[in-house]
């Protein structure tokens, strides 16, 4: 690499400032924030039919979704649900950049939030720089010490409400007020919580330039129509200071007056200036701040701007492109595949072992029986009756089962079955079916194919 | 000026970049690993295939199963980062620089 660094780790590197700026997307970013992290920590406390409503419970192995109990056996609809957010991303990032990162991402939110901390404990940007320059003294240390007891609390908060997602969390707060909480709860609740410290209290916009793979690739899926946070180069050049009463047409100026408020605010250090880079993340801070000069100044708004690269040179931006067909075709047709499935969804799995051991046995009266082991699976939440059939043999017929077999909600029921059919009809190798059906719903049915097995002919 | 404070500011060694890049993307890996892994399996059953008498509940099954993904992954991504850093140059023209 062309810059010397050292190679020590530990180099303690120039941190950022972001100052703190008003205006429409500021006010757009305060409300996604507020949301999302609104969302996160409300969820886990909403009830549906008295449980939680949305408990991952991995200890029980089930998935609790409003209504919808989700078992080990649904997985393909999470691997659709995941590859769906995926492609969202794509369209999403093809059609206006970065949105993700400037608005939804974690990192970013986290980050806010602990900005908001950061300002209400230590002030305004400035008063943050000269604090840390400052030495030591007891108004320094009260200042950074109630930072601290903000952030960690926050952290401990947000490790608490992500192990809620995992156990029910009201009898997780009450195992914390009792001081009994299980060691995998502690480990996994520190984990995120400090994971949430370390990487929205320190690292930050590191975590965006570094350690994130959409922000490496995300340059992939943009093209020239894609929406971008841009400086008006033709505009604003040549740049510089000047006082409000110049006539900048008379002075040879651009309307861009150099007062570098843009670079102050971004929250990555980059200066949008320079053109597109790798390390914007798209939270259009410096527009608030440049549209905030341009008002002050009587220059029309927009020096800095969301545009297309396109339109910065006065071209026509085409927003129904190609490759936004494509995507958006693709979005339906997952997304319809993944709704008609789930409603199209049985509630029932049934299982059909043959026994190994035996191939078949002979009874009296020229009789051949079979003996299997069914796994009934309810993954309703009420208990259920059903009827066990079998078809495909002539005249064969169960043996050792109930008219109608009751499993629990959420329950498992292994059952030893003899199947018997006629000598005559069951040489050989015979191909059966067995049928498992609700007694209260009719259209909760399943069906499972097995063999039936008799003597050569 | 105050923006020259930022300028180039806050670079991470190679060092740091490579140590954080591969304990990140492992787990990541690790995260989509073990969720297929155990949407198939249950650590429970598992268990048993060890020892018959190890009695591991499900939450230290999913936690020693995710930890041995994130390992395994970091291993094979640390080799990785390390084997294409200390590749030798492509060409004498690298090499004089």
């Amino acid at each position: 690499m062309s810059t010397p660094q050292s190679a020590s780790m530990y180099e303690s590197a120039k941190k950022i400032y972001p100052r703190e700026i008003g205006g429409r997307f500021a006010n757009l970013s305060k409300i996604a924030t507020t949301m999302l992290l609104g969302l996160f920590y409300a969820v886990p406390w909403l009830m549906w039919d008295g449980r939680q409503a949305f408990l991952f419970d991995l200890p029980a192995r089930k998935f609790y979704l409003l209504g919808l109990t989700l078992w080990p056996q649904d997985f393909p609809y999470l691997a659709l649900l995941l590859i769906i957010a995926a492609l969202s991303l794509f369209f999403f990032t093809a059609l206006a950049g970065r949105l993700w990162c400037g608005f939804a991402c974690p990192q970013t939110v986290w980050t806010e939030a602990f900005i908001w901390i950061e300002h209400f404990t230590e002030g305004t940007r400035s008063q943050r720089m000269k604090l840390d320059k400052a030495p030591w003294s007891l108004s320094k240390f009260r200042k950074k010490a109630s930072k601290q007891f903000l952030w960690i609390t926050f952290s401990m908060w947000t490790g608490f409400t992500f192990v809620g997602y995992f156990a029910p969390i009201r009898e997780l707060g009450l195992d914390i007020l009792g001081f009994s909480v299980g060691g995998s709860t502690l480990f996994w609740g520190s984990f995120y919580g400090f994971a949430t410290y370390g990487n929205a209290g320190y690292m930050r916009e590191q975590v965006c330039k570094y350690m994130c793979p959409y922000a490496r690739f995300q340059s992939a899926m943009f093209d020239k129509d894609t929406l971008i946070i841009s400086y008006d180069e033709n505009r604003g050049e040549p740049r510089g200071g000047r006082k409000r009463s110049v006539d900048r047409k008379a002075a040879g100026l651009g309307d861009c007056i150099d007062c570098e408020l843009c670079v102050q605010v971004c929250p990555t250090g980059i200066d949008i200036r320079e053109g597109l880079q790798n390390e914007c993340i798209a939270c259009a801070a410096c527009i608030d701040a440049c549209d905030s000069i341009m008002d002050k100044m009587n220059y029309p708004r927009g020096l800095v701007r969301y545009t297309t690269e396109h339109s910065l040179h006065n071209e026509t931006t085409r927003v129904l492109r190609p490759r936004m067909f494509i995507y958006a075709a693709l979005l339906v047709i997952l997304c319809t595949t993944l709704i008609t499935s789930m409603a199209m969804r049985t509630p029932i799995i049934l299982d059909v072992i043959r026994d190994r051991n035996t191939l078949y046995r002979e009874l009296p009266n020229n009789m051949i029986e079979n003996i299997y082991t069914i796994k009934i699976i309810n993954q309703s939440n009420d208990a259920r009756a059903f009827i066990l059939s079998v078809s495909g043999v002539a005249g064969i017929t169960l043996d050792g089962i109930d008219d109608a077999v009751r499993v629990d909600g959420g329950g498992v029921m292994s059952l030893p079955i003899r199947a018997r059919a006629h000598r005559d009809s069951a040489y050989g190798v015979n191909e059966i079916e067995f049928g498992l059906a609700a007694l209260d719903d009719e259209s909760v049915k399943i069906s499972e194919d097995s063999r039936f097995l008799g003597p050569t002919p | 000026m105050i923006s020259e404070e930022y300028r180039g500011a806050k670079q991470w060694s190679r060092d740091k970049q490579a140590v954080f890049t591969v304990v990140w993307i492992s787990f990541l890996s690790a995260a989509i690993g073990s969720m297929v892994f155990f949407a198939l399996f249950d650590p429970v059953d598992l268990s048993v295939l060890f020892d018959q008498d190890l009695e591991i509940g499900r939450d230290a099954g999913y936690a020693a199963g995710f930890f041995f993904f994130w390992v395994l992954c970091a291993l094979c991504s640390a080799v990785t980062a390390f084997l294409v850093r200390t590749a030798p140059k492509r060409d004498a023209k690298h090499r004089q620089q």
